[in-house]
């Protein structure tokens, strides 16, 4: 039993990760309808920021803070030199797919050319204590991911709910053209959803490396899968889905690997079988809202 | 008026065919002592074998899949495994791993009946993602992260002398397979060569005649309006199944030629960057043409194994960055890649070689009227004005 609530409690603190860049997905997707093949790599990317910063001698909260403003620039860059010109990703999103599958590349190629392929030493911003309880050991690094996400988590549901620009951006998710002739600023609004999804996808990256006390360029690869299963599983449009998702999804691949034999080695796989189920029977995912296409 | 304005296009086409022939026969005589070449030309086939798949997919039927490496890899194993633990003659494994890549296709690609958009995208990528960690999974049988070499079971010849065959299996000894040309005067690399060479060509052809068929213009209906397809009596969802199927089913033969090509094969073959690379071909070369695939493959392969190694050490890391940047800049000013770009060059000197035909013409028309018209004034010229503008019209038609 022990063992188990080890394993579950590794899991849920995956799982936070898998939500964080969950969210950014999420965030996406509801403006524009796209999935960002990009998203884990730009984490990295932007944790890159966060150690440089580190590096360089600043306190690694403040670190975190300068590479989330990184993230949100790059992200918002990038959506307007080459997403945006593509034109409506409704109507015709292959050409934008494979722009997100370019950067894929780019972004990590680019990232190597910088920093190099040695791993980084990265220091977890919650230290490395833990706390027992009942003969389980949970180390505040997950207990921070936890927390962390569920105030993000929080922001997210004040800056929607209750912000003008976020008024806006809801807006722009239900009917962007609708918005526009409101006088909603669409273009902008499309743009500040790449920044915001960037900036938390660097908090992504920072407890992916932090996880595993290195940072790499290829850290993200699986993390992205996991991230993609979580929002599969919550519903592509539901930031709580994502949320949840993110949890299912990081105990599963926690607990399945641990006491199944034959996935000993793959970690990945239960989210593999998860996003081939739900896109299976049920596409719109938990909490998601069922696509609907009119002639 | 000098014969048929289409003409330039022909002659061009047709000179590029006969240049294409011309080398690909060339190659392994012009190349004959350079073995680690012809292997890498060898490879660049098998490449063109899975990225013309996934033309048929992405370019043809508008979906997308990140995870046509998986399926190239799936196929490569299959034929490691057939060869070395189950002795299967080589030619024979190269379908073989066509039939099971197929299988695999079809399952993996049903989501993308259920639902549109690019969610088949989100499936492949995990596939690819998957892959290599399921060759480890299994690393008894598949040999794990050292790879697993085409081995061949090797007799000892004095036993067998001694004690018959089937008595010498257990002290038989396994040994990399080689090839041995049967033609006199042809090296095993230029056999290996020539019969790859044969394998590819008979996928494009298929590949030709299919997307020329009832079901790749079913395919292309698809693509270009579901629901239109389905109202004109396309049946979506068996088309779409069938079509992923075969993509994967010709990835998988890459593979095997790929495998039977290298002699070995190794997990790290097959990552989530193949998939993106096969894609890449695909975008560069010309999505929706047959030989585009052939063609992005070749600049692949001219990039990766020529221009690569010469690059200095710190910039071959950029290899990647290059070919991202290469594919986004491509949607914004070639989105229909090298054959796209070709196309639309001759559609423009075509077009102004008819406009201009159509003026020469006009102009001959306006000459033999005033001619007419000088001759016996009156009325009959009247008739001949709207008669001219029609024609330009037709030829202007044309150029589309």
């Amino acid at each position: 039993m022990t063992n188990f609530l080890q394993v579950l409690v590794v899991g849920i603190g995956d799982g936070a990760i898998y939500a964080m860049l969950g969210l950014g997905l999420v965030v996406i997707y509801r403006s524009t309808g796209l999935l960002n093949f990009a998203a884990g790599e730009l984490s990295m990317f932007s944790a890159f920021f966060v150690w440089t910063l580190w590096n360089a001698g600043l306190p690694m909260w403040l670190a975190i803070l300068g590479g989330m403003v990184g993230g949100f620039a790059v992200g918002a860059l990038l959506e307007k030199v080459a997403v945006s010109p593509l034109g409506d990703p409704g109507s015709n999103p292959l050409p934008i797919v494979i722009v997100t599958i370019g950067l894929f590349i780019a972004v990590n190629s680019l990232a190597q050319l910088i920093w190099g392929t040695l791993e980084k030493r990265f220091e977890s911003p919650f230290g490395t204590g833990q706390v027992v309880l009942g003969g389980v050991a949970i180390q505040w690094q997950k207990l921070g991911s936890v927390v962390v996400l569920f105030v993000v988590a929080g922001l997210f549901f004040l800056l929607f709910q209750r912000t003008k620009l976020g008024l806006g951006m809801r807006a722009v998710a239900s009917n962007s053209e609708a918005a526009g002739l409101c006088g909603v600023p669409v273009p902008t609004i499309l743009m500040l959803g790449w920044g915001l999804a960037a900036a938390v996808g660097t908090l992504a990256g920072v407890f992916t490396a932090s996880a595993g006390n290195a940072l790499f360029t290829n850290m993200m690869q699986l993390t992205l899968i996991f991230g993609f299963a979580a929002v599969a599983l919550g519903g592509f449009d539901s930031l709580g889905g994502a949320i949840i998702g993110g949890f299912v999804v990081g105990i599963l691949s926690s607990v399945v690997p641990q006491y199944i034999p034959l996935f000993e080695r793959m970690k990945l796989a239960p989210a593999f079988i998860v996003i081939l189920a739900v896109l299976l029977f049920r596409p719109e995912g938990l909490f998601g809202h069922k696509q609907v296409e009119r002639v | 008026v000098s014969g048929d304005p289409r003409m330039p296009d022909r002659v061009t086409r047709a000179v590029l065919w006969v240049l294409l022939v011309v080398v690909v026969l060339a190659v392994p005589f012009v190349f004959a002592d350079q073995g680690f070449r012809l292997q890498q030309f060898s490879g660049w086939m098998a490449f063109a074998i899975a990225a013309a798949g996934l033309n048929l997919l992405t370019g043809y039927n508008g979906q997308i899949s990140v995870g046509h490496g998986a399926l190239y890899g799936i196929g490569a194993y299959s034929v490691a495994l057939l060869v070395s633990d189950q002795g299967w003659p080589f030619l024979l494994t190269v379908p073989a791993a066509g039939v099971i890549c197929f299988g695999v296709g079809v399952v993996v690609g049903l989501p993308a009946l259920r639902i549109k958009g690019l969610y088949l995208a989100l499936v492949t990528i995990a596939l690819a993602t998957l892959f290599p960690l399921v060759v480890e999974q299994f690393s008894s049988v598949t040999g794990g992260r050292s790879g697993k070499s085409l081995t061949s079971l090797q007799l000892d010849p004095r036993c067998v002398r001694r004690r018959g065959e089937e008595a010498c299996l257990d002290t038989a000894r396994e040994r990399a397979v080689r090839w041995e040309s049967p033609i006199d005067g042809l090296s095993a690399d230029q056999w290996k060569y020539f019969l790859f060479l044969a394998i590819t060509a008979v996928v494009f052809l298929l590949m030709a005649n299919l997307v020329r068929s009832r079901m790749g213009r079913s395919l292309v209906a698809i693509r270009d309006n579901e629901t239109a397809a389905a109202v004109s009596g396309v049946n979506v969802s068996r088309t779409k199944i069938l079509t992923f199927g075969i993509s994967a089913g010709m990835a998988g033969v890459g593979g095997a030629v790929f495998a039977l090509n290298a002699g070995t094969v190794n997990p790290t073959s097959f990552t989530l960057l193949l998939s993106i690379y096969l894609l890449v071909a695909v975008v560069i070369g010309g999505p929706s043409s047959v030989m585009g695939a052939a063609i992005g493959a070749a600049v692949y392969g001219i990039f990766i194994d020529v221009i690569s190694p010469e690059l200095p050490e710190r910039a071959e890391a950029a290899t990647p960055l290059i070919l991202g940047v290469l594919l986004i800049l491509q949607m914004f000013f070639a989105p229909f890649g090298i054959v796209g770009a070709y196309k639309k060059a001759m559609a423009k000197v075509t077009a102004r070689r008819m406009l201009a035909a159509a003026a020469e013409w006009a102009a001959a028309v306006a000459a033999q009227e005033a001619a007419e018209s000088q001759a016996a004034a009156g009325t009959t010229a009247g008739a001949a004005a709207p008669q001219v503008g029609d024609d330009r019209h037709r030829s202007g038609d044309g150029d589309g």
